[in-house]
C-alpha cells in the first residue's frame, strides 16, 4: 500500500519512488501502521486532510469539514493572541521600567589613571507586582508557544496554514500601533 | 521512528517528495536545509533594512505630531501629506508583516527538520544559523 510512504520510516522507501506523491492521502489511512512492528500514528510530512486529525488532546478529534473549519478559526486566534501577547508584554515592561540605577565604579584607564565608569540598569524589583505579573504572562506565552508547535508538528496543511496566517494577521494587527508609537519616537533602538 | 539522533542516509523531510536514500542526497539536503537556516537569520535583517527604508523615506514628523495624529483620527489639518504618510507606513507594515509570517513558517520548518531526528540534518540547521547570524549580525549595524 503506497500509503505507507507518509510515514518516513527507512524500509519503506522503495515505495517512496512511486509515482502518487502528489494524491493526498486522507488521515484515516495513517492509523494502520506500516509494515515492520512500528504502529505510527504521526504523519512525517504535510498533508491536507480532515478525518480523524487528532488535535492537542485526547478527547480533541475532527473527523468532518466543519469541525476543521472551526479548528482553523481557532488555532487562527491563538496565534493571534500569541502574538498580541508578546507586544502586551513588551509594552508593560517599558511602562513599569521607572527605575533606573546608575552604579559608579572606578576602572583603570590608559597612562595609570582611574577612570570613573557609569553603569546604567534598568529593571524591577523581585516582589513587584508588574515582575509577578511579567512572569505569569510569561508562563502563559511559553505554554501558548509549545501548543502552536504541537499543532504544526501535526503536519495538517490546514492547521499549518492557520498558524502561519493568525501569527501574520496578529503581527500586523498588534504591532500596528506600537510601531507608529515606539519606533518613530526612539531612534536609538 | 526512532526519537533519538542517528546517522542515516535516508530520511523524508517535510514532504512527500522529499525523500532522501543516497550519500549525495543527504548532502545536497544538508545545505538545502543550511540555505534555509541562514535565511531564516537574514530576514531579522530584512526587517531591520525595511524599517530604515521606511524611515528615511517618509518625511520626518515630530513624534508629538505623530501621536496625536494617530489619537484623533477623523480632524487634520494637513489631510493629504499625512494620507500619504499614513499609506506609506501602512504599505511598509504590511510588507514588515509579510516577512513576519516568513520568518515564522521557515523557523517551524526548521523545527519539523530537526524533528527528523537525522543528526545529519541536525548539523546542517545548527551550522546554517550559525553562518546567517554571523553574516547578518555586521550587516545589521551598517543599516
Amino acid at each position: 500500500m503506497d500509503h505507507s510512504h507518509h510515514m518516513g520510516m527507512n524500509h519503506m522507501d522503495h515505495n517512496s519512488t512511486m509515482a502518487p506523491h502528489h494524491h493526498p492521502t486522507t488521515s484515516a489511512s495513517h492509523s494502520h501502521g506500516g509494515g515492520a512492528g512500528h504502529m505510527m500514528m504521526m504523519h512525517m510530512t504535510f498533508y491536507f486532510g480532515f478525518k480523524n486529525v487528532e488535535l492537542l488532546f485526547s478527547g480533541l478529534v475532527i473527523n468532518t469539514a466543519g469541525e476543521m473549519a472551526g479548528a482553523f478559526v481557532g488555532v487562527f486566534l491563538l496565534a493571534m493572541f500569541y502574538e498580541g501577547l508578546k507586544i502586551a508584554r513588551e509594552s508593560l515592561l517599558r511602562k513599569s521600567q521607572v527605575s533606573i540605577r546608575y552604579n559608579s565604579m572606578p576602572v583603570p584607564g590608559p597612562n595609570g589613571t582611574i577612570l570613573m565608569e557609569t553603569h546604567k540598569t534598568v529593571g524591577q524589583q523581585m516582589l513587584s507586582f508588574p515582575h509577578l505579573l511579567q512572569t505569569v504572562l510569561h508562563i502563559i506565552q511559553v505554554v501558548i508557544s509549545y501548543f502552536l508547535m504541537l499543532i504544526f508538528m501535526t503536519y495538517n496543511g490546514y492547521l499549518c496554514i492557520a498558524v502561519a496566517a493568525g501569527a501574520g494577521m496578529g503581527y500586523f494587527l498588534f504591532s500596528w500601533k506600537k510601531a507608529v508609537v515606539v519606533d518613530i519616537t526612539e531612534h536609538c533602538h | 521512528m526512532e526519537m533519538h539522533f542517528i546517522f542515516s542516509d535516508k530520511v523524508v523531510l517535510l514532504f512527500d517528495f522529499w525523500s532522501v536514500h543516497s550519500p549525495a542526497g543527504m548532502a545536497l539536503s544538508v545545505l538545502v536545509v543550511l540555505l534555509l537556516a541562514v535565511l531564516y537569520e537574514s530576514l531579522k535583517f530584512g526587517k531591520a533594512k525595511l524599517l530604515h527604508q521606511a524611515l528615511e523615506s517618509m518625511p520626518t514628523l515630530t513624534s508629538q505630531q505623530l501621536i496625536e495624529e494617530t489619537d484623533q483620527d477623523s480632524s487634520s489639518s494637513e489631510s493629504l501629506p499625512v494620507s500619504s504618510t499614513r499609506l506609506r507606513w501602512f504599505s511598509y507594515h504590511f510588507g514588515q508583516s509579510l516577512i513576519h509570517v516568513a520568518q515564522v513558517v521557515i523557523g517551524y520548518f526548521m523545527m519539523l527538520a530537526v524533528m527528523s531526528y537525522n543528526t545529519w540534518i541536525f548539523l546542517g540547521v545548527v551550522l546554517g544559523s550559525a553562518v546567517g547570524y554571523y553574516l547578518a549580525y555586521p550587516l545589521l549595524s551598517l543599516v
